[in-house]
């Protein structure tokens, strides 16, 4: 492990992503985001992130079709790498073996 | 509800930074959140959040990088402009010809102009103390209007010996003052030989102190501070000892004054308003005449001053009265003035009389540049012409290239350097023909273009940039043209380019006519005025007559008329005359009094000629009243003046016959007027006949006049040679026609013609070279039209008319536009003259033949080969 570093806010965008599938577009996304975690995501901040996890490779994206909406402009659709899989898995794993290491005195002191 | 447009400029921002891959999603993101911004808030804050979107996105990441990818597309780009040029460029041949050939000599006549202009104003430069360096006028002013402030014109330079060393004595701010004489003939021998210089001058020992002339070998400080000392110009060095070495040898002057050479200097650059090929020191001329060094009254010196460092000139100016009443005032019945101008610029911008060499024109360097800027705008206005007439050639191109991608500045790209490319072309095509021209040039008039002028940088910089100057202003027009046409209407093929800019086309047409028949008449008149110099009625006979100079020699002058039977004897000659000065040639004044109407003596300073009884018959100038001088009056050489109309009016007469009879007081002398001649015109005419005095005077000769018969002209001089060795062998034999020597006075006149037509010539040529071409394009469009209305019964003179009626309009147009503005200069250009040719109608009914020839000679060469050709050639292939 070791080389993939995943922020906080860079591990809950491929979260979000995952769970939107083939609905995780820009706006879709900091929707998304906002609803389920209570916080405001800034349109900037979320994009950057995930220009940064594209090249990184963990995402892909595609262009969706032209609508008359959003001024005729297409939608780019992110989507979940296997090798972003796969890093957001062994995260989960790491954290998840932090988890279970912890003892129970320590929690029942708090 | 209506579709909220986002807030315009952080719109444009935001296209402007964003990384392209992510302009299209980004953007719709943005406009989809400002939609349902929309539902739920009034526009205005919907918008504030737009624009807040838009600056949070402008991060790392999501801005575009500044290193360009694009840059290397570009290169590759530029690379197929060029390419695309360069078969454009083999492709129309002809046209590009026509541009190219057109641009070049456009050019070409631009750089030699340039030089020309650069050479007039380098005049007097190379001195170092040249901001600080003075020439000193003088005007003598007598009788009623002796208070009068003399004008510019009324100073000259050519002035007095002792007001130099008064400057320097009065003003403390004076640092040097250096005077020389003029170059009147002097008689030099070295070893056994015997020459006659013309230009070796009398100055003062601070020559080489206040002017940066170069001296090879000498003291600077010591060279010329004693008498009987020379210093030689390079030329002259070798003339008199070849490769030997010349200081310290002795040369004679006036065949007694021995004169060691202390100096050899290079020679005077040609850059100079006053040049000299040898100066003898001053303190030489002093020990012959020392007394005319103390004479204010006594003209004939150059004066020269130098400020001290950090002194102003205009503080001295004041005092000029004060000094002037302290040297003069024992002065009555006339007054001198005295006036300053700087060295700088006063080969351009003198205007006093009597100036110590030839003086340049500001008017002269004005029109010129003019003539090269008009050329310049004709061949621009060929190539603005050409290209847009025939953007339908590349319609198609240009609508393939939109289709696939370029944009329009692109496209503008791509024709400027297209245009670049042509123009570099013209460029290097015009630096060859300079080079070529260039010994003619320097022959012709004297500017000098060696090839190190021209391969250096600062000119290739500066060529260089005249070059993209005159690319962007011929091509920037038709690159803005040919990139806004429309693919879509290009591509379906009904797309008519020859209406764009016909009417841009059709002004700038016009307006090389107007340029073109303007400096036709222009040359018309300047040749008209020439001739009109050459043929103008003199006053005196100038035909068939010689002159040999003898230079004021006195063993000459003690036989003279014993001398003038000799050469009257020779076969072919009619008759001789002995007299200082002949008509086109130097004179001097003489201050002079006359008795006036009121009976008081009144003094004037009028030119003087010192002739024999025989001048006046000799020369057949015209006696009006009283009589000619005669050997029968024996006192007609003390007590006799003859002087002319002019002299007369300029003393209140306006009758010759009342000023017989009246006293005179003239260098000496004193008696009656006997006679008055007509006034002949005894200096070019540019100016009007001035006053003259004429005396007979047997001991102030210095030429002899000879009329030789219509004979061998040739054997008659071997003849006088042979007879000038026996009879005067202490002089050299040198002699010329007066004709020729008074017409050398309008010899820069003629030069002036001469390049003035060529430059014109040559405009003409370029203008016409691109109405050819724009013809020929214009018809083979209409070739079509022209065999159907041959087949519909058309005419060849129809033809021929409707094809050269557009052509006729603009040329009345441009006439009638044309002939004030030439009026108008040439008015300006004929003031320099006192005798004008009278304007004739017929120089512009002339002009206007020629360019009407010229003009639909050009195009019917086209329109006729349309006309001609069978219908049936133009119509079978559609």
């Amino acid at each position: 492990m070791g080389k993939y570093h995943l922020g906080e806010f860079e591990e809950l965008v491929l979260l979000t992503v995952a769970i939107l599938k083939d609905e995780a577009y820009g706006i879709a996304i900091i929707d998304e985001m906002e609803s389920r975690l209570k916080r405001s995501v800034s349109i900037g901040a979320l994009q950057t992130v995930l220009r940064r996890l594209e090249k990184k490779g963990f995402l892909s994206s595609e262009f969706g079709e032209a609508t008359k909406v959003r001024g005729g402009k297409r939608k780019r659709y992110f989507s979940l790498t296997a090798y972003g899989k796969k890093v957001l898995t062994e995260t989960k794993e790491q954290r998840m073996g932090l988890w279970s290491a912890i003892p129970e005195f320590a929690f029942s002191k708090i | 509800m209506k579709e909220l447009q986002p807030p315009k400029l952080p719109h444009r921002f935001f296209r402007w930074y964003c990384h392209p891959d992510y302009l299209e999603d980004l953007e719709g993101d943005l406009m989809e959140r400002l939609e349902k911004q929309r539902l739920e808030k009034p526009a205005q804050s919907a918008k504030w959040r737009f624009t807040s979107d838009v600056i949070r996105l402008f991060r790392p990441g999501i801005i575009r990088p500044i290193t360009q990818i694009q840059q290397l597309n570009q290169f590759d780009m530029f690379k197929n402009y060029y390419k695309v040029a360069w078969r454009h460029i083999i492709k129309e041949k002809f046209y590009s010809t026509i541009n190219i050939v057109g641009l070049g000599v456009g050019l070409t006549c631009c750089i030699l102009i340039a030089f020309f202009v650069k050479n007039e104003l380098s005049y007097d430069n190379y001195h170092e103390k040249l901001d600080r360096t003075y020439r000193i006028l003088q005007a003598y002013k007598a009788g009623a209007e002796r208070d009068v402030v003399p004008t510019s014109e009324e100073f000259q330079f050519w002035g007095n010996a002792p007001v130099g060393p008064a400057f320097k004595d009065e003003f403390p701010e004076v640092e040097q003052f250096c005077r020389f004489t003029p170059g009147h003939s002097k008689l030099i021998k070295v070893g056994d030989e015997i020459y006659d210089e013309k230009n070796v001058v009398f100055g003062d020992s601070t020559a080489f102190q206040v002017f940066s002339w170069d001296l090879i070998s000498g003291n600077p400080e010591t060279v010329l501070s004693q008498p009987n000392t020379i210093v030689l110009t390079e030329t002259l060095a070798k003339k008199y000892f070849g490769k030997q070495e010349a200081m310290g040898k002795i040369v004679t002057y006036n065949k007694t004054v021995e004169c060691v050479v202390t100096g050899i200097m290079k020679d005077v650059p040609a850059n100079s308003h006053f040049t000299f090929e040898g100066i003898i020191s001053m303190g030489t001329f002093y020990n012959q005449r020392s007394w005319i060094f103390d004479s204010w009254g006594y003209v004939d010196f150059y004066n020269y001053f130098t400020l001290k460092e950090n002194s102003n000139i205009e503080s001295i100016k004041p005092r000029f009265d004060d000094m002037v009443k302290k040297y003069t005032a024992d002065w009555e019945n006339s007054r001198y003035y005295v006036d300053v101008e700087p060295l700088k610029g006063a080969y351009l911008n003198s205007v006093a009389s009597r100036q110590a060499g030839k003086m340049g024109s500001q008017s002269n360097i004005i029109l010129f540049t003019a003539i090269g800027i008009f050329i310049l705008l004709i061949a621009c206005i060929n190539f603005i012409n050409l290209s847009t007439a025939r953007s339908l050639e590349r319609a198609k191109e240009i609508g393939i290239r939109k289709v696939v991608g370029a944009r329009k500045f692109s496209l503008v790209y791509q024709f400027l350097s297209e245009f670049f490319l042509l123009s570099i072309f013209s460029g290097v095509l015009s630096l060859v023909l300079v080079i070529i021209i260039a010994p003619y040039l320097n022959e012709f008039a004297g500017i000098s273009i060696t090839p190190d002028d021209i391969l250096n940088v600062p000119f290739l910089g500066f060529f260089g940039l005249g070059l993209i100057i005159v690319g962007l202003f011929s091509g920037s027009y038709p690159a803005f043209l040919l990139s806004k046409f429309q693919p879509a209407k290009v591509l379906k093929g009904n797309f008519k380019s020859g209406k764009s800019g016909v009417a841009l086309r059709k002004a700038l047409v016009s307006f090389q006519f107007i340029l073109t028949i303007t400096l036709i008449i222009g040359t018309a008149t300047i040749y008209n005025q020439l001739t009109y110099l050459q043929n103008h009625e003199l006053g005196f006979e100038k035909d068939q007559t010689l002159i040999l100079e003898f230079g004021f020699d006195g063993q000459v002058q003690e036989n003279i008329e014993a001398l003038k039977n000799e050469f009257e004897k020779t076969p072919n000659i009619l008759s001789v005359c002995a007299s200082r000065a002949v008509p086109g040639n130097f004179y001097p004044n003489a201050g002079t009094q006359i008795e006036n109407l009121e009976g008081e003596l009144e003094p004037h300073s009028p030119a003087i000629y010192e002739i024999d009884p025989d001048f006046i018959p000799f020369y057949d100038i015209q006696v009006l009243a009283g009589r000619s001088f005669s050997y029968d009056h024996y006192s007609d050489s003390v007590e006799a003046l003859m002087i002319n109309m002019a002299a007369a009016k300029l003393w209140g007469y306006t009758n010759p016959e009342h000023v017989i009879g009246k006293k005179f007081d003239q260098w000496g002398k004193t008696g009656e007027v006997i006679g008055v001649v007509d006034d002949f015109n005894y200096q070019s005419l540019h100016s009007e006949v001035e006053p003259l005095t004429l005396r007979f005077e047997p001991y102030s000769m210095a030429k002899f006049s000879l009329k030789l018969s219509a004979g061998d002209v040739y054997t008659t001089i071997k003849d006088l040679e042979e007879k000038w060795k026996e009879l005067i062998p202490q002089r050299p034999f040198t002699y010329y026609f007066i004709d020729d020597n008074f017409d050398k006075q309008y010899r820069s006149d003629e030069k002036f013609a001469q390049l003035f037509s060529s430059f014109a010539g040559l405009a003409i040529v370029i203008a016409f070279l691109g109405l050819f071409g724009l013809t020929t394009y214009t018809t083979s469009q209409r070739i079509k039209e022209i065999g159907i209305r041959k087949v519909l019964g058309a005419s060849l003179r129809s033809i021929l008319l409707l094809l050269s009626k557009d052509l006729s309009k603009l040329l009345v147009i441009s006439f009638i536009i044309a002939i004030p503005i030439s009026w108008f200069a040439i008015q300006k250009w004929l003031e320099g003259f006192a005798y004008q040719a009278p304007l004739s109608i017929s120089i512009y009914f002339l002009t206007a033949f020629i360019i009407s020839l010229i003009a639909f000679g050009t195009m019917s060469w086209q329109s006729m080969k349309a006309a001609l050709q069978n219908p049936v050639n133009s119509l079978k292939n559609e």
